[in-house]
């Protein structure tokens, strides 16, 4: 009886460490978060009574919303797709054997290894108008005649922000995807070659499928990484001008501790959540699906 | 006999080719195709019409300057523009800007010969195409009708010498055009403001005698300063002649292109993307240890700084920044370990354990992350408050530990799932218990995916940013990412010293990254593996 | 297994080791939170600017029963840090620019609990006017800063041109720069980002005859003046004659660009030439009013930060009362001349006290000419609790604005709302 207990309870207590430290230290905010939401905040951050749904109708009432919203989706799926295909691309290539593939791969570490804001600050440096890198460079080498503005207006800023969120993620995707690539056992592809198949035919038909799961694993995690990323858009332009250029996370911020609208921010964050998790929830069960398809 | 006729034509062909785009080369130097311009002298003049008192005075003055250079032998065209503009009171103003300019063109032999940076290039350049037609020539020799794989070892290390000598040819046309541009003009700015004064007299002579033969005396200095390369297509002749040398060449060393043209996009794409990545990291660096005045000066052109000044990197360290990655490696070292101690258990249990709630688990440790730390400040703090752990490095690598528990358990689960489970069943037939064989058997073979986990949950923890801003308030408990905001705010950036303390907050996790890269890419062998 | 627990046992023991070492002995702690206003703040707090000592040291040695518990936060953080430190009840003495929103809600002490009655007597009162609420003054200035125009002294008498006075002439003068330097130098510089646009708009408005608030003390947002001078503005952007992105370029920006040489004129603080000498700069520099409209005479804008004193509830009365005096002291010490004095010339910003002014002036006779600007100068409307909503709202519209939105609709939306706030609150 007693071992048939501790049969079942084994699982449990290797989940136990981990359960405590995420429900301390995650999940207790998170509540927190909760009960802000339904809650009247002050300016300053003092907590009222129950409000019920006032801070989410006024959340949803903001004029920005629409902005913002639609902003975080082109941001979310521009990063995290054409990060995971970059991704892809290089890691196939990093996996070939050639000269310096070692330096080659301690140099892809970089843009993951140096903190957000200090990215976006160098960015944000080298494409300035007046003295910026950028321009100094190209000028150097003869490529341009006269500075170009490389932030001429906010569509093109908010694509630099991409573009730097795109810059910082695709390393981890690489080094996902390379860890896939390393498991995949090289006789397949000797079988494959004997079989007489094309380099496109070993792509999709091994790598590809033995990749999957490392790749979906990685994508989910850049869904939610991206989605709550704060340094670049803040660093970069703060949503100016006015939260076009915002997303989700630094609006709701600027929101908060700026406007000093702090019901509507936390109800908003709430709302985020949501978003993320029908999102995230929508991409795995797509996913699984057709795992156990195969 | 057939194949060795069909190699033989090959060879011709690739022969013909290289000694045609040496003639080619040739013709392209012999054309009057680089053009200098420069302004020797300007002169602008504020609330001017044409035609009146202000206007004659001046233009007197512009023609007498223009005068002086052609008695001195030089040949110069005055120009003038004129602004006219309606103000906010209706009355029209007017400026005017005059111009003495010259132009000179030259061929590309005239270089040969002026002693100035590009004319060294271009030797070089036009010797390595010479020489390379030359090698291709003694290569094929007597072994015309042979492919490079059966030759001996003279006529192959000539084939192969042509073909690396037509390769640094191509890369020598580029160099060529940038050290015109640079050298003819911004170098000449450096010089000319006193920056660099190494060498000033020898190259001004050198530049004088080539563009103005001799005649720039005095004014040198100003005529230089307006001085700009035009180059009309030039280059991209040369560039193609020294493409054809490569073809040549490749045709003769290998006898299949494809190959080396596949190695060589290969090796492209390698380098270009390592120039890319490099190029932030390449900012960091010069701008780090530039002067204040240089690092926000639009007229400070050049790539590298004037002066390194070391003296940053002593300046960012009495500010404290050794300290604060002391503190970042205290802390994001101690959340990697709590991570992965609490992670391979939750995701060994999550791969080889069947048991009720395990997809629950799964959803609450994903969903557990789409709170982003900067909506959790105000929980974060208040937890922490009441857990005496404010102000504490202890108090952030519990945090940063709890916030990389979905990605360690997500990836490390990857990884275990991906490994078959019929060795730890053997280790435990041979008496190990589940420990054992998670120790002895699991970890080692998922080391990959391990390591992916440590460098990513380090990486992680060492970045993170916001969190510690609100929960240390003690300076010298502030981990770096926290540290260098005294450098960056909008009320007061100092470019060099926040670019001098990131690049020194890079360089640890780069370490790291070194020190643990091999296991990145060996570990699993073989057999025990599934596919 | 057992190795796991042992091992969450150990740390547990951690924690409560560590919260051990924070219980203190009787004295009293206060947290204070500055703001950095120069790369040398957080060395004269708290390392070694202030003769080889710092701030901090000698204020505990001087007073051993209070120990204080002093953070130098920047402008960039010190909203999120502040906001976070009073949830948590761990904030006694702040420094930043606004405190309506704390007196409104009953977080701050009036000053007259703790402010030590020469000190008071010693701010100008001027200042002081500034942070009264309800007849209650809830904060003491700490300094303040004018802004005038500054121009680049050697490109003018290069192009032989005077420096503007009205907006007419600020567009000749800026076209002409524009032509002499073929563009290559910004004639004017225009701020309007999230950190300082409201800057923007009072340099504008106020030398339209318009404002943030009317004479009545009301929001007064969408007056026409305040329309035509925002519209005047955005011409200046849209002609050509400003830097390329005034909604991301901070004043910063504008002024490393003045200090480069790379633009003639730009609106910047008292301090603009310790700024530019600390940016290696050869720029010759001279100051001039603000320009204003045709027959309008433009105002001074002065800009004050504050010091402000949190509540501590949990305190029993005689704590409170320590408490005050502790506070008291530290003003006290903060304001000492021998202190204060040289802080406020290392930061560049004019001093708020009497007592500061007669050796500040020995050692920059400029002061004095800056002081009595200040004298005439305006002050953004911080005591009104709608303050922070305006100020993002006006950048919001600023910002809107250089987008191509039209100006009334902006101002006259922004109006309605920050109204219905206004009575909200009321209620």
């Amino acid at each position: 009886m007693n071992r048939t207990l501790q049969k079942k309870m084994k699982p449990y207590i290797w989940l136990l460490p981990s359960i405590v430290l995420m429900a301390v230290f995650v999940i207790f905010p998170i509540l927190i978060v909760f009960r802000l939401a339904f809650s009247e905040v002050s300016k300053a951050g003092i907590v009222g009574g129950f409000v019920g749904f006032k801070n989410f109708r006024d959340a949803i009432g903001l004029p920005a919303f629409k902005t913002v919203m639609l902003n975080t989706f082109f941001w979310v799926i521009s990063v995290v797709g054409l990060s995971t295909v970059f991704g892809f691309i290089i890691a196939m290539v990093l996996n070939q054997k050639f000269h310096g593939r070692k330096i080659a791969r301690a140099i892809l570490v970089l843009p993951w290894a140096t903190s957000l804001v200090i990215q976006a600050s160098v960015w944000n440096y080298i494409i300035k108008y007046e003295y910026g890198n950028l321009n100094n460079v190209l000028l150097n080498l003869g490529i341009i005649k006269e500075a170009i503005n490389w932030r001429s207006s906010y569509q093109i800023e908010f694509i630099w922000e991409c573009g730097v969120g795109i810059f910082v993620t695709i390393p981890f995707v690489t080094f996902c995807v390379l860890s896939g690539l390393q498991s995949i056992d090289s006789t397949l592809y000797e079988a494959a070659d004997i079989d007489g198949a094309s380099y496109w035919d070993k792509l999709w038909r091994i790598t590809v499928p033995l990749v999957k799961p490392s790749l979906t694993v990685s994508t989910v995690l850049n869904i939610i990484y991206v989605f709550n990323s704060f340094p670049i858009v803040y660093t970069m332009t703060k949503g100016a001008p006015a939260n076009k250029t915002d997303t989700l996370v630094t609006y709701l911020y600027m929101l908060n501790y700026y406007n000093r609208q702090k019901g509507p921010a936390t109800a908003l964050s709430v709302i985020g959540f949501l978003v993320l998790c029908v999102c995230a929830g929508i991409y795995m069960m797509g996913v699984m699906r057709k795992e156990e398809d195969l | 006999m057939k194949l060795s006729e069909s190699i033989k034509k090959k060879n011709r062909a690739a022969l013909l080719l290289m000694l045609l785009s040496l003639v080619l080369a040739a013709v392209v130097l012999s054309l009057p195709a680089y053009k200098f311009t420069s302004s020797v002298y300007t002169k602008k003049s504020a609330n001017t019409f044409v035609g009146d008192e202000k206007y004659a005075e001046v233009r007197a003055e512009v023609d007498a300057v223009a005068e002086e250079y052609r008695a001195s032998g030089l040949d110069v065209e005055v120009s003038e523009s004129v602004t006219e503009r309606t103000n906010s009171k209706g009355k029209t103003t007017s400026m005017v800007a005059f111009s003495v300019d010259q132009t000179f063109v030259k061929n590309g032999w005239s270089f040969l010969g002026a002693g100035i940076g590009s004319a060294w290039v271009l030797m070089g350049l036009l010797l390595c195409l010479a020489l390379s037609a030359a090698c291709a020539l003694a290569g094929t020799a007597g072994s015309m009708d042979e492919p490079y794989r059966t030759l001996d070892g003279r006529s192959a290390s000539f084939r192969s010498a042509s073909y690396y000598l037509a390769l640094i040819a191509m890369v020598l046309v580029p160099v060529f055009f940038m050290v015109n541009t640079v050298l003819m003009s911004r170098r000449v700015d450096l010089y000319c403001d006193g920056l660099l004064t190494e060498g000033k007299e020898e190259l001004f002579a050198r530049l004088d005698a080539f563009l103005f033969g001799g005649q720039g005396g005095e004014d040198l200095e100003d005529m230089l300063k307006g001085l700009s390369f035009q180059n009309t297509g030039a280059m991209w002749l040369l560039l193609l002649c020294s493409a054809a040398m490569i073809a040549g060449g490749i045709q003769l060393r290998r006898g299949a292109i494809t190959h080396t043209v596949v190695r060589g996009l290969l090796y492209a794409f390698v380098i270009a993307l390592c120039v890319f990545i490099l190029y932030p990291y390449y900012v960091m660096l010069v701008t780090g240890f530039r002067s204040i005045a240089e690092t926000n000066d639009s007229d400070f052109l050049h790539l590298l700084p004037v002066k390194w000044q070391w003296g940053n990197l002593k300046h960012i360290i009495d500010r404290g920044v050794l300290r604060y990655l002391g503190n970042s490696l205290l802390i994001a070292g101690g959340a990697t370990v709590l991570a992965l101690l609490c992670g391979i258990p939750a995701a060994y249990a999550m791969a080889r354990m069947r048991f009720k709630g395990k997809n629950v688990f799964l959803g609450f440790v994903i969903v557990s992350q789409m709170f982003s730390p900067v909506v959790l400040l105000i929980g974060i703090s208040q937890l922490m408050s009441a857990m005496h752990m404010y102000d504490s490095i202890w108090g952030l690598m519990f945090i940063n530990a709890a916030f990389n528990q979905a990605f360690a358990i997500w990836l490390l689960r990857g990884t275990f799932v991906s490994i078959s489970p019929e060795m730890e069943q053997a280790a435990k037939i041979d008496g190990c218990n589940t420990v054992g064989s998670l120790v002895r058997v699991l970890i080692p073979m998922a080391a990959p995916g391990i390591v992916t986990t440590l460098i990513f949950v380090f990486i992680n923890a060492w970045n993170e940013y916001t969190i510690s801003t609100v929960l240390i308030s003690t300076a010298s408990k502030r981990p770096i990412t926290v540290g260098i905001t005294q450098f960056s705010s909008f009320n007061m950036i100092e470019w060099q010293n926040l670019f001098a303390a990131s690049l020194l907050a890079t360089i640890p996790v780069v370490i790291l990254f070194m020190c643990i890269e091999k296991h990145l890419t060996s570990g699993l062998t073989s057999g025990g593996v599934k596919g | 297994m057992k190795k796991m627990f042992a091992l969450l046992l150990a740390l547990v023991m951690v924690f409560s080791l560590s919260a051990a070492a924070f219980a203190d002995g009787g004295e009293i702690t206060l947290d204070v939170i500055i703001c950095q206003y120069s790369s040398g703040t957080q060395d004269w707090f708290l390392g070694t600017g202030m003769d080889g000592s710092n701030f901090v040291d000698k204020f505990e040695a001087e007073n051993p029963g209070i120990k204080l518990n002093l953070e130098v936060v920047s402008w960039n953080d010190v909203y999120t840090v502040a906001d976070t430190r009073i949830q948590d009840g761990k904030l006694d003495i702040l420094n930043i620019d606004v405190f309506a929103n704390y007196a409104n809600e009953g977080l701050l002490e009036p000053v007259s609990q703790y402010c030590p009655e020469d000190l008071y007597n010693d701010f100008f009162p001027s200042f002081i006017a500034n942070s009264v609420i309800d007849d209650t003054v809830w904060a003491v200035p700490d300094l303040a800063s004018a802004r005038a125009l500054w121009y680049n002294v050697d490109m003018f008498e290069e192009m032989g041109i005077e420096p503007p006075t009205t907006w007419a002439e600020l567009e000749d003068v800026s076209q002409t720069i524009l032509d002499f330097y073929d563009g290559e130098v910004y004639p004017w510089g225009i701020d309007m980002t999230t950190d300082e646009g409201q800057a923007a708009f009072a340099y504008y408005t106020w030398g339209n005859g318009g404002g943030f608030i009317d004479e009545d003390g009301n929001w007064a947002l969408n007056s026409d003046a305040n329309v035509e001078a925002i519209e005047y503005a955005i011409s200046l952007v849209n002609n050509g004659y400003t830097n390329p992105n005034p909604a991301t370029q901070t004043r910063y920006d504008l002024e490393d660009m003045f200090a480069a040489g790379d633009m003639a004129m730009v609106i910047a603080p008292n301090d603009m030439p310790t700024y530019c000498a600390g940016k290696d700069s050869e720029v010759n520099l001279a100051s001039a009013p603000i320009p204003a409209n045709e027959g309008m005479t433009g105002s001074g804008v002065g800009v004050m930060d504050r010091v402000m004193a949190f509540k501590d509830e949990s305190l029993s009365e005689e704590e409170t009362a320590a408490r005050d005096e502790a506070i008291g002291k530290f003003l006290e010490f903060f304001y000492r001349p021998e202190n204060y004095v040289p802080w406020v010339s290392m930061e560049g910003f004019l001093p708020a006290v009497n007592s500061a002014v007669a050796a500040l002036v020995e050692s920059d006779p400029s002061f004095e000419a800056w002081l009595s600007v200040l004298d005439t100068s305006k002050f953004y409307p911080t005591s009104l609790g709608e303050w922070d909503a305006v100020k993002q709202g006006v950048i919001k519209a600023e910002q809107n604005a250089l987008t191509g939105a039209d100006v009334r609709a902006e101002l006259d939306a922004l109006q309605a709302d920050i109204v219905a706030q206004a009575e909200a609150a009321a209620e």
